[in-house]
């Protein structure tokens, strides 16, 4: 007879998306993975230089893992990587986006709790993030993806208001209703309406059926990837009761045309100047 | 968080510094208890000398006004020591990596420590880290190079990044320590980063005069 309590281990799929220091030399990872949700565990010794797991259990890695599970921090080992996402390491702005989209998809996941298609949507949108010249976009098609994986699908052929069907007109959209607004039935005393123009709502319905390749491949002017970034962020907003951290340094790297020399100057240390 | 989660049965005093210990890095609630009961086994006077070391270095420690490094005055010993190559920074993300690269007694320039990295997922922007700092110090001339030392991952590499396309406008060098393989280290276990990394940064084998067969 084996004793009553065996560990379980099982080996699974898994992309890192936050790692901090345990420890003298022990790295805490977690991971996204398809059957277990997230998934925390303790690497032994990942940041010493001789260590097998280290180099491989670094932010936005596909990788295949062994976990050990236990009453607290799983035991992580025989790391190998599926995907190191290069492009994304070398460049900035990629790795911002990359960033943006490994924290959405930790906030979106619980533990034990499987989601394949999320697993699935966050290595498409990583691989395409990776090479695509229309990273916006695929962002774009990253939000609008996982609020429909996750039950919050916009609402954007019937007023949320008055539930009449919309005309091809300019109109609003309101996050705490989860969808488009008829411009004539706009409700009394509402603050955060958001303006959606005919094109805009076009590229917000076109999201919403288009597949990863079909979505990159589609150019917007300025104004409409204005309009479209408020919309899907505050309904992520909205649904996940915050923003994102790692929104102001995707923000800050985009606006930066030619990598500006000066640090941004809208933080609280300029009291000092 | 309660004491009692920790230490459910402990008097309170003893509960307190439990949870005191708990909270240091790398410290679980196993460890803080052992600390704690070793500290009240210990004699008065260490255990006063203890506590006094903990007060001295909250008091007297800050950060050198120059290189943010910890120290025991506005200028830190390293900035204050003019034998030192001034022409050089080293920038670092951790006091303790100053230590780490004095110890290889191999580079005798200046340092500069960020006090962290840029983490998005965990909001850590550059404005957070002592980069307006650094620029200052480049402003009269004397600096011809900066050498990235932050730590060879994700993070780490995107710090370096920023920091040259900040610095790279002002005409200064920016270097980075080279990545490869660690010594003693297979590559049957090596990531594909630090594979890649190791063949970009390869170096000639030099030549040996001695001992070839003919
Ligand atoms: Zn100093």
């Amino acid at each position: 007879m084996t004793s009553k309590r065996r560990p379980v281990t099982y080996t699974t799929d898994g992309v890192v998306v936050r790692t901090s220091n345990l420890g003298e030399a022990d790295r805490i990872i977690t991971l996204i993975t398809p059957i277990h949700g997230i998934v925390r565990g303790v690497a032994k010794a990942a940041r010493k230089p001789g260590s097998k797991m280290g180099g491989h259990l670094d932010l936005l890695k596909h990788v295949s893992v062994s976990v050990r599970e236990t009453r607290t921090l799983h035991g992580l080992s025989q790391v190998s990587t599926v995907n190191g996402y290069r492009g994304l390491r070398d460049d900035l702005d990629r790795f911002s986006r990359g960033s943006y989209i490994s924290e959405m998809a930790e906030r979106f996941s619980v533990e034990n709790g499987a989601n394949q298609p999320l697993f699935r949507l966050l290595l498409d949108v990583l691989s395409t993030l990776e090479v695509s010249d229309n990273p916006e976009m695929a962002i774009h098609f990253y939000e609008m993806r996982l609020l429909q994986l996750s039950g919050f699908a916009p609402e954007l052929s019937r007023c949320v208001e008055s539930g009449v069907e919309l005309e091809p007109a300019n109109h609003l959209y309101s996050a705490d209703r989860g969808g488009l607004v008829n411009n004539e039935s706009r409700p009394v005393g509402e603050t955060a309406l958001l303006p959606a123009s005919l094109n805009t709502i076009k590229l917000l319905r076109f999201l919403s059926r288009a597949d990863i390749a079909q979505a990159t491949a589609m150019k917007s002017g300025e104004d409409e990837n204005r309009q479209l970034s408020r919309i899907l962020r505050a309904q992520i907003h909205h649904v996940l009761d915050r923003g994102l951290r790692s929104e102001a340094f995707m923000d800050e790297v985009r606006t930066r045309p030619g990598h500006g020399n000066g640090i941004g100057r809208t933080t609280s240390d300029s009291s000092n100047e | 968080m309660p004491s009692s989660d920790i230490a459910p049965s402990a008097a309170p005093p003893v509960a307190r510094l439990i949870e005191a210990f708990h909270r240091l890095p790398g410290i679980g609630p196993k460890s803080a208890q052992r600390l704690t009961y070793h500290l009240i086994r210990m004699p008065q006077d260490e255990a006063e000398e203890f506590a006094a070391a903990i007060l001295g270095v909250k008091e007297r420690v800050v950060l050198c006004d120059t290189c943010a490094n910890i120290a025991e005055a506005v200028e830190c010993t390293i900035c204050g020591d003019l034998q030192r190559d001034s022409t050089r920074i080293c920038v670092v993300e951790e006091p303790l990596d100053v230590v780490a690269v004095e110890r290889a007694r191999v580079y005798s320039g200046k340092y500069h420590v960020l006090h962290g990295v840029i983490s998005p997922v965990n909001g850590v922007g550059p404005n957070d880290l002592k980069l307006r700092e650094l620029l200052e110090r480049l402003r009269d001339g004397t600096v011809v190079e900066v050498i990235v030392a932050t730590n060879p991952n994700l993070e780490g590499e995107a710090t370096a990044m920023y920091i040259q396309q900040l610095i790279g406008p002002l005409g200064v060098k920016v270097t980075r320590l080279a990545r490869g393989l660690p010594s003693g280290s297979d590559i049957e276990y090596a990531d594909d980063s630090t594979l890649a990394h190791a063949l970009e940064s390869r170096a000639e084998i030099p030549q040996r005069q001695t001992g070839t067969p003919e």
